[in-house]
């Protein structure tokens, strides 16, 4: 991809216009804000054309890691002036609250010598001498000076002798921005993806009535559980799914089952965060383990290919080839309860729906999402949560109940409320609250489908927001 | 072509250069500052004294400060500063040259 090929080409007296306004701005600046120091931040790029939308772009993200920098100095800063579209090249004019200028240009020159792309910025720290507006230099500073981007001699020398052809410079300068915003784009398509799969927790957590779950309203069935604390669980496990994230996103190769054991060593660290907050009780192990693999394939197939259904289960069964075999063959001593469940009824729980690749989720679970999207939230995802759970051997269920025959009770009593209508009709509305007592009563659990209805939110807001794929492949 | 009052052109800006050009006596006499002055001083040299003679201009006083201006922008920044001191133009006259 050659980034120079689009973009309005730009001729010097514009350039040195641009120049002289530049200056006129900063002397403004510095003569109005004494207490501050101004930096101006732009691009140097080799050529005629000095801005277009990836130019653009490459600015304005890669400067944001520049002002985290300074968040993280205790530096607070604003934005003076900018100007982004102007031919010339983006702009942004900076007051930063730290007076020590020599400090301010460690901080610049720190960040344009942070990666090779970075060193396309120019942050000038702006000082008055004989009340004209000038930079400090480097050498001011003992700082060294830049080198050049192909040869690494003097930048300066390079450029005045013209030695490097505008054709060399212009390959480089493109794979550098290139190379960058492919990085930033996974960047920020494992926090969007973290924060989706935050938003199905919470989405989850806060839809009711719910037989057998904890909704805002109600939690009877779990009397050491409140919606509070799931949502401060669901937190804690933010910084979690963007790394499997991207880990999905950055992984190379094929050997997916060696993924899925990275994803649980990050798994285990997660539940110890969330066991933290929630004062050891288990709020969202099961979301942990689905959303996490989910999260990762969601990043592969971005990688790869175009996020669909069929590429996510192909994935994530791939992923999980070995799991059953593992996990029900050589087992510890100490059983998790979906093991023992195994062992004594032979019925896989979370981890067989899991290595067919979710059939339940995407087979009952976004099915029912999508015909149900002209319904009010709660709604839709009340009859979304009904459906799984008829269709899932919920493993949480078996455990309370102690027996699993209660899954044919379970089905008999999902199925009375869809035919009343479901939460579409007044009876079907009265039948789901009388379950719910029902359910508190007995001390039932619908722990499992919980976790899938997430993975059903999750996946429907990953396919809506990333339709059109990544950008840059 | 005389230089009658004091022009300025130009920024101290990397990659640029300031002009300042005034009445002389001795032919041009230019007072250069420059970072790449060892290496390229000669050369900025003759792209100013050939930018004003362009004008017929034979006396000028000129302080230069260079920022490691290419030359086609010290010639924009000497004609912007010999025609504020004409009192011709604001702009380059680009035909000059």
């Amino acid at each position: 991809m050659d980034i120079f090929k689009q973009g309005q080409a730009v001729d010097i007296p514009t350039v040195l216009k641009n120049r002289d306004y530049r200056v006129q701005v900063q002397q403004k600046l510095v003569g109005h804000h004494a207490h501050k120091t101004v930096v101006a931040a732009k691009l140097n790029l080799p050529g005629p054309i000095k801005n277009n939308a990836q130019i653009k772009q490459f600015f304005i993200t890669e400067l944001q890691q520049f002002e985290q920098q300074l968040m993280q100095q205790g530096i607070l800063f604003e934005v003076a002036t900018e100007w982004l579209n102007a031919v010339t090249g983006p702009e942004r004019f900076y007051l930063i609250g730290e007076k020590q200028k020599f400090h301010v240009k460690q901080l610049t020159t720190a960040f344009e010598e942070s990666t090779p792309a970075r060193r396309l910025f120019d942050l000038d720290v702006l000082i008055l001498k004989e009340q004209q507006v000038q930079s400090i230099s480097r050498t001011e500073l003992n700082l060294p000076v830049r080198k050049c981007l192909i040869c690494n001699r003097n930048a300066k020398e390079c450029g005045r002798a013209r030695t490097h052809s505008l054709a060399e410079l212009q390959r480089k300068v493109s794979q550098l921005i290139v190379e960058t915003l492919v990085t930033t784009e996974k960047k920020q398509t494992a926090v969007q993806l973290a924060q989706l799969g935050l938003q199905a927790m919470l989405d989850e957590v806060t839809v009711w009535p719910k037989p057998g779950l904890v909704d805002p309203v109600e939690h009877a069935a779990h009397p050491d559980m409140d919606h509070f604390l799931f949502i401060k669980s669901a937190l804690t496990l933010e910084p979690y799914l963007q790394k499997c994230a991207m880990a999905g996103l950055n992984y190379p190769g094929n050997d997916f089952p060696a993924l899925f054991q990275e994803l649980r060593t990050l798994g285990k660290r997660a539940e110890q965060a969330m066991l933290t907050a929630t004062a050891g009780i288990n709020t969202h192990k099961g979301a942990v383990f689905s959303l996490g693999i989910m999260t990762a394939a969601v990043g592969i197939a971005l990688q790869h290919k175009q996020l669909t259904n069929d590429n996510l289960q192909r994935i994530v069964r791939q992923m999980l080839v070995n799991l059953m075999e593992n996990d029900f063959t050589q087992m510890s001593t100490k059983l998790s309860a979906g093991q023992k469940q195994y062992l004594q009824y032979q019925l896989g729980g979370v981890r067989a729906e899991a290595s067919q690749g979710y059939p339940t989720v995407f087979d009952y679970g976004l099915k029912t999402l999508r015909i149900t999207a002209n319904l009010p939230q709660n709604d839709q995802n009340i009859i979304t949560l009904m459906q799984l759970a008829r269709h899932a051997d919920d493993s949480t269920l078996i455990k309370r109940a102690g027996n699993p025959a209660i899954l044919k009770w379970k089905n008999q009593q999902i199925d009375r409320y869809f035919e009343l209508g479901a939460s579409v009709t007044d009876e079907g509305r009265r039948f789901l609250l009388t379950l719910q007592t029902e359910f508190a009563k007995r001390h039932l659990s619908l722990g499992g489908s919980a976790d899938l209805l997430i993975l059903t939110i999750f996946i429907d807001k990953a396919e809506r927001t990333f339709k059109d794929g990544l950008y840059y492949k | 072509m005389e230089i009658k009052q004091t022009a300025l052109a130009g920024t101290l800006e990397s990659s640029d250069i300031q002009v300042t050009i005034s009445q002389g006596n001795h032919g041009i006499e230019i007072d250069l500052d420059s970072s790449v002055e060892k290496l390229y001083g000669k050369q900025i040299r003759k792209v100013i004294i050939e930018t004003i003679q362009a004008y017929g201009i034979e006396n000028a006083k000129v302080k230069a400060v260079d920022k490691g201006a290419l030359d086609c922008v010290i010639k924009a920044r000497v004609m912007t500063a010999v025609q504020r001191a004409l009192g011709t133009s604001d702009e380059p006259n680009w035909e000059v040259l």
